[in-house]
């Protein structure tokens, strides 16, 4: 790697890139034909190309959010993406037949060796496109469905007919309508009535390309009574332009069925990450969003959860790094739709150096939903003077018997703490990395152990240098 | 920027989100009807200053319209007070405006009562609280039960003054306040108490802003409100902390007790901080009136009416705990209960 190029990815670990070896990539720019073609491309039937052509009708018509970081939103410019870039010609299902510089790429994530280790069923997402997936036998024979979104229209199109769009429409908001014009890849999963995947499965979603707008969809579906954790990572390398990253996922967990869905987001700086995640809980579901923010110029994600059907919980972890140039504007919205419905919301924030950390939340209750629980905490950390910390909640109460609390706070580290720590030997530097760590911990310890591991490093790399 | 050439605010916006500017506007939106003026009266005061009303340029469309709108413009200059003053408000006819200005040099207690059966009433209040000075004051809407009202207040508190602050409303129909409050000197402090009783199909929105310029200032929200019948209370708070404004002390707490089925509340106690070394904090919750303080109370012989009306009571009172000068407190928890039994007899 040159000097020149180290400089403009600095610390990010994962702002290496590999040269483009696309096998088609269309020309920047958006259009109705664009949207035909991927559709045409991928052979879809009939109806999915008239929602990707209604949904870019949308997307056109529909005005740009007015509220969030509007300045940074209006710097997109849709018409310098690439919006679909195939980096190999099939999805494998051994790294040995992936094309070896997108297996070097995902070697050095680790991604192979972490399969082997702890996860039932893995995608890897390259551009626009999965070109690995695998799943364990014993998870396959059970009747479990996990496979990349791609093979799963061509396998499985009736399901997908059924429940695409379904838990967020295109006309939802300008990014759904985008990603419903041009979505690809991503993941489609589904549990039989009863399963319960002890093992994570894992999608790993990586940019390599410049300009490159990554769209994928994610469906996961939980059948009465299953349980799954599906776990999430993205990186994309460092380039002084702009790349976009705008996913969809719908989360369907069925009466007693659990879902839990965990984030790990890593994007270099250059990257827009404007995401929607929605999940539907039916009767006693549970749903955990359990997501963690670190990298990215502009986030704009806020998990929600339709509570429908009485006595479904949903669970909402968030952790938020917001960093030199970064504002990560993140949070949650819960639905109590039916009675008894109960929600735990936890965020937690960083700002440093000229960073900004937004939570914005919704906690709704309707009218008709009788004896609904809720409790939210939000804490934010600001290291320096130049940062920037903001709470936007709201809480929508439509029925007298709702139990409802919020609260949070915002302060600096505590000069006690550091003290300490500092008088028991650690460098003001380890003492910081070690509070960073424990402000974080009711995420990291939802994640799984190789995980949260790898976020206390990532926080400690990120946290280098904070004092003075 | 005139009210004529303003835009009408998108409900994307937190402050019209739930009451829209064309619901709170007396007639249509593109119209300034001639507007008659509100009476103020003094007890404990001498006599107001009349003044022209100012022509400088406002962003805010309500502030806007109460300028276009005319009515009433007095002042009243403090410099130190004893006893505490009362400012009666008297509204009426199909459109009312009144603006007030009241400048502090010393240490003051003020009370506004509103009151009239007005269709419409707009009540633009500015302040400024000079440096060492003290204000309590005390602001209580009794208006009839259809009247729709439009409340504005600025206020601006210099280096080392303070401004306690305590709202009771529970007249008027639909009513909308936009109260903002600037600490703009180093030790300047506000404590500020908002509480509101609703019911029939009273809807009422209250948006309290603080921002802290300086450091070492302190700020301290308390908003609690009863919802009975199918009312609907909207209680938003946008509390800002300035780049370099260390030391700050912020916290907004906003409590809403909901006591029929139909009756609806909103909060949105929003922090924006700017700086590193501060204390900030906010909290909203909401419940339905707690079984057991009920059964506490019924079991020694009150009515379910009578049990609830003493927990609604006691919850409202409790808006007032941040409050420290005895006369608001006496003046405003007078006037609460009093409401209250009034309402029980009915």
């Amino acid at each position: 790697m040159t000097d020149e190029a180290q400089d403009v990815i600095g610390d990010y670990r994962y702002g290496f890139h590999d040269p483009e070896n696309s096998t088609i990539r269309f020309d920047q720019g958006l259009s109705e034909q664009v949207v035909r073609d991927i559709s045409e491309l991928k052979n879809e039937p009939e109806w999915m190309t008239d929602i990707r052509v209604k949904a870019y009708r949308h997307f056109v018509e529909r005005v740009m959010p007015e509220w969030g970081n509007c300045d940074l939103l209006n710097k997109i410019d849709f018409e310098s993406i690439t919006y679909f870039l195939r980096s190999s010609n099939k999805t494998e299902t051994s790294w040995d037949d992936v094309p070896d510089d997108i297996k070097n790429t995902f070697n050095r994530l680790g991604i192979p060796e972490a399969e082997q280790k702890w996860l039932g069923g893995v995608t890897a997402q390259y551009e626009s496109e999965a070109v690995y997936h695998s799943i364990r036998e014993d998870l396959e024979e059970q009747g479990v469905i996990f496979l990349d979104m791609d093979t799963g229209m061509k396998q499985f199109p009736e399901i997908i007919k059924k429940y695409f769009g379904t838990v967020i429409p295109y006309s939802d908001n300008k990014f759904s309508a985008l990603n419903t014009a041009v979505w690809s890849g991503g993941s489609f999963l589904y549990i039989p009535k009863g399963i319960s995947v002890e093992m994570p499965v894992q999608a790993y979603f990586r940019i390599n390309a410049k300009n490159m707008g990554q769209f994928e969809r994610t469906l996961i579906i939980a059948d009465e009574g299953s349980s799954v954790h599906y776990v999430e990572g993205c990186t994309a390398p460092s380039y002084s332009t702009d790349s976009l990253h705008s996913a969809v996922v719908e989360l369907i967990a069925m009466e007693g069925a659990k879902i839990r869905y965990s984030t790990v987001q890593n994007w270099s700086s250059n990257v827009y990450n404007l995401v929607t995640k929605r999940a539907v809980a039916h009767k006693n579901a549970t749903i955990e969003w359990v997501d963690g923010n670190i990298g990215s110029k502009l986030t704009m994600k806020y998990p929600s959860v339709l509570l429908k059907g009485e006595g479904a919980h949903a669970e909402v972890i968030s952790v938020a790094y917001a960093g030199e140039g970064q504002h990560q504007d993140t949070g949650a919205k819960v639905h109590h739709l039916a009675s008894n419905t109960t929600s735990n919301i936890i965020s937690k924030s960083i700002s440093k150096k000229g960073g900004r950390s937004s939570y914005r939340g919704l906690l709704q209750v309707t009218p008709k939903s009788t004896g609904c629980r809720s409790k939210i905490v939000c804490d934010a950390l600001i290291l320096d003077d130049y940062s920037r910390s903001d709470t936007y909640p709201t809480m929508e109460i439509g029925n007298s018997t709702a139990d409802l609390e919020h609260e949070a706070s915002v302060s600096k580290v505590s000069s006690d703490q550091l003290f300490y720590l500092m008088s028991r030997g650690f460098t003001e530097d380890a003492a910081m990395g070690l509070i960073v760590n424990g402000f974080f911990e009711p995420f990291t310890r939802e994640l799984p152990m190789e995980y949260a591991l790898e976020l206390n490093k990532l926080l400690e790399l990120e946290m280098e240098g904070s004092i003075g | 920027m005139i009210y004529q050439q303003m835009a009408i605010p998108p409900r994307s916006e937190h402050l019209w989100r739930y009451t829209p500017w064309p619901r709170i506007h007396p007639t249509v939106p593109t119209e300034v009807p001639i507007a008659d003026a509100v009476i103020f009266s003094l007890e404990g005061a001498e006599a107001f200053e009349e003044v022209p009303s100012s022509e400088s340029g406002v962003d805010d469309i309500a502030r806007a319209f109460l300028q276009a709108a005319g009515g009433s413009s007095n002042r009243l200059f403090i410099n130190e007070a004893s006893e505490p003053i009362h400012i009666n408000a008297r509204a009426s006819g199909h459109v009312a405006v009144g603006h007030l200005n009241l400048e502090v040099k010393g240490s003051a207690v003020v009370f506004i009562h509103i009151s009239g059966e007005p269709e419409w009433v707009g009540l633009h209040i500015t302040g400024k609280i000079h440096p060492n000075a003290q204000l309590c004051f005390g602001f209580i809407n009794e208006l009839d039960p259809n009247t729709k009202f439009l409340r504005c207040e600025d206020w601006l508190i210099e280096r080392d003054a303070e401004l306690e602050h305590a709202t009771l409303s529970v007249g008027g129909f639909r009513c909308k306040s936009d109260l903002r409050s600037t600490l703009n000197g180093t030790g300047a402090s506000i404590r500020q108490s908002v509480t509101i009783n609703a019911d029939g199909a009273r809807h009422e929105d209250q948006h309290v802003e603080i921002h802290h310029l300086h450091g070492h200032t302190n700020s301290d929200l308390v908003m609690n409100s009863a919802c009975a019948g199918s009312s609907h209370f909207i209680g938003t708070g946008l509390l800002t902390i300035a780049e370099g404004a260390n030391k700050s002390d912020a916290s907004q707490v906003f409590r809403n007790l909901l006591l029929s089925e139909k009756a609806r509340a909103e909060a949105i106690p929003e922090l924006e901080v700017l700086a590193d070394d501060v204390s900030a904090a906010h909290g909203a919750a909401s419940a339905p009136v707690d079984k057991e303080q009920m059964h506490y109370l019924m079991s020694r012989g009150l009515s379910p009416e009578e049990s609830q009306a003493m927990i609604v009571n006691g919850f409202l009172l409790n808006a007032f705990s941040n409050l420290t000068n005895k006369f608001l407190i006496e003046e405003m928890r007078t006037r609460l209960t009093v409401h209250l039994e009034c309402e029980l007899k009915r």
